[in-house]
């Protein structure tokens, strides 16, 4: 099942071309924002199942080009997002040490939305496509045997990231305001066969930038739940992100048109502004790729080749 | 004013040293747990002032002595702590540059709870007292000068550190700082009337009864209002939420089984907590202060 959120933030289900309105199914799930309204969905959806599909199955919906969706999780308590946490498509010797930072939940956009490049002096500003795991059951300490036990499904998820400032703090680097785009749908995961097979794709203004499979991470998921887990309990409705293959890297600058579509996720669109139309190459960063696969010891994540 | 929940997360206004239950006078926010109710409270609070000063004049309470305090923010929307935010006692030549970075709102504990220390192998678990402010209304770009405004309170609050951890150098403050019950804040939210200058305030830390960290917040490098325009320029800053300024490390020391913290800034009220450590690790039990001037004399 693919839930969204659409217009006013009502809960829906993409069903095919189609969004249908499930509010009636989850009328009884109380909440006082949308994310707690799709937590409650998440960590109720046994009991709430029955009654959306008979819902989906009754209704034609709207044809998906004439809704506004929003974020699916418009603001989870947390967003914990691992850090170079791929293998590079092999060119990795060994993995990085296991390592994630926590980006701001006030950093999530939708599918329509736009990133708006702050006029703090980062070097470059890149994309960063990741699936995205969404939390389904509270995770404390959890084994990796156990992890999928805590997944609810998936989802696209950019993490816009701003190179260069505070010597690469990560507060400073992914925590802006609309760098968080998420969506459009949150796919349950057993619609996703292999969540360690799926290929990721990411094009700016339709050229084909990032282009690799889960299959190159690094920490493999069930590592991922268990490492975070063992640090902060993950809730139902929690992000958390397995990072992104650096091969592909480029610039997001002022009115670039960034698609993310990893296999059975739907496609996320966001759209970049800059109100400074600071300009960067159009091309892949290969000095970013070449240090994230260890064939450059520096340069790259903004820093110039000789620092 | 200060705000306290107790008990069952009863709302209560501390007088001196009795608590008054006050959750009647707030019952019509809309709320499905503590978290929301504080957090409405905040974003209402001078609709609500009236209400709440005549509800704990009208009863006196109970002595706080025989209550469980719990925390003032359970469940904050971001902990956003500076890093490296003061002079250490003069002795920096310049401010470091300004960073922060932040902490998982699933750490909060407060008074009478225990920091269980992570059995991962992290060099030392060290306490950082810090003045936490708790913000009043979104905050988004806020300059430097409106600060003000946008701060409701103050609380203590404990940057419990687990050094070492993560990929350093690489950014590891989500492993060193996030672990389960990382972050004792409280016990009392202070509105901000009643706290005076923030940046002269002193900030005492004992362990074991053993005074450790004993500062003052004029020593910070980044002052308020800087902290405040800094933060709201990178992420928006929602009320209830808090922004924890730094602590001196000089008097920074170890964490060990059995110890008990206790965390007073003036005019916020005495933080109390216990340390557990499965593992009974064993640091040398002296502040970095103590450690330095010890091996000068060597």
């Amino acid at each position: 099942m693919k839930l969204v959120m659409f217009d006013d933030f009502k809960p829906g289900v993409l069903n095919g071309n189609s969004v249908v309105d499930i509010s009636e199914a989850v009328g009884g799930i109380a909440h006082l924002s949308p994310q707690e309204l799709m937590s409650g969905i998440i960590a109720g959806f046994d009991s709430v199942r029955g009654d959306i599909e008979a819902l989906v199955a009754a209704s034609d919906g709207a044809p998906r080009d004439t809704v506004r969706f929003r974020p699916p999780l418009p603001k989870p308590t947390q967003i914990v997002a691992m850090a170079a946490n791929y293998m590079e498509s092999g060119a990795r010797e060994a993995p990085a040490l296991i390592n994630a930072f926590l980006k701001s939940p006030n950093s999530i956009i939708g599918d329509g939305d736009t990133i708006v490049l702050p006029d703090a002096p980062a070097a470059i500003f890149h994309h960063e496509a990741e699936l995205g795991l969404v939390i389904g059951r509270e995770a404390a300490n959890v084994d990796a045997a156990n992890a999928y036990e805590h997944i609810f499904g998936y989802v696209n998820f950019i993490d816009g990231s701003a190179r260069g400032l505070g010597n690469n703090s990560f507060f400073q680097g992914k925590s802006w305001d609309t760098f968080g785009p998420v969506g459009p749908c949150i796919v349950t995961a057993d619609e996703i066969a292999n969540p360690q097979d799926l290929r990721v794709r990411l094009w700016v203004n339709g050229r084909l930038r990032q282009d690799f499979s889960t299959a190159d991470m690094a920490y493999d998921i069930p590592r991922c739940i268990e490492w975070a887990s063992g640090i902060t309990t993950l809730e139902p409705g929690d992000i958390l992100a397995t990072g992104t293959n650096h091969q592909g890297l480029g610039a997001m600058q002022d009115g670039d048109t960034i698609e993310l579509h990893i296999d059975g996720l739907d496609k996320l669109t966001v759209s970049v502004r800059d109100d400074l139309k600071r300009e960067w190459s159009r091309e892949i960063d290969r000095a970013t790729a070449d240090r994230a696969a260890g064939r450059a010891s520096a340069g790259g994540f903004g820093e110039s080749p000789q620092s | 004013m200060k705000l306290a929940f107790f008990d069952d997360y009863r709302l209560g206004v501390v007088v001196d040293d009795r608590i008054v239950d006050v959750s009647a006078a707030v019952a019509d926010i809309p709320h499905l747990g503590p978290h929301h109710l504080i957090n409405g409270l905040i974003e209402r609070f001078d609709e609500y002032r009236p209400a709440l000063e005549r509800a704990a004049a009208s009863s006196d309470g109970l002595p706080l002595a025989d209550v469980r305090l719990r925390p003032p923010t359970p469940k904050p929307g971001k902990l956003v702590c500076m890093a490296v935010n003061y002079m250490e006692d003069g002795t920096r030549d310049a401010p470091a540059p300004i960073n922060a970075f932040l902490k998982s709102p699933k750490a909060v504990i407060s008074d009478g709870d225990t920091v269980a220390l992570s059995k991962e192998p992290a060099a030392i678990f060290e306490h950082e007292a810090e003045l936490g402010m708790v913000i009043g209304r979104r905050a988004s770009r806020v300059s430097a000068g409106d600060w003000e405004g946008y701060v409701f309170g103050y609380l203590n609050f404990i940057d419990v550190s687990s050094r070492g951890l993560g990929a350093p150098p690489m950014d590891s403050f989500f492993p060193t700082k996030s672990p389960h019950t990382s972050a004792p804040l409280g016990p009392f939210l202070v509105t901000a009337d009643e706290v005076g200058d923030p940046q002269n305030l002193a900030v005492k830390l004992s362990v074991s009864g053993k005074l450790r960290q004993d500062f003052n917040t004029n020593d910070m490098a980044h002052k308020i209002p800087r902290v405040i325009e800094f933060a709201s320029s990178i992420t928006t800053l929602d009320p209830g939420d808090v922004v924890a300024t730094g602590t001196n490390h000089r008097g920074l020391g170890p964490l060990h089984d059995g110890d008990t913290i206790e965390m007073e800034i003036e005019g916020l009220g005495a933080l109390h907590l216990n340390v557990r450590d499965d593992l009974k690790r064993e640091w040398p039990r002296e502040t970095r202060l103590e450690r330095e001037m010890r091996e000068a004399a060597q």
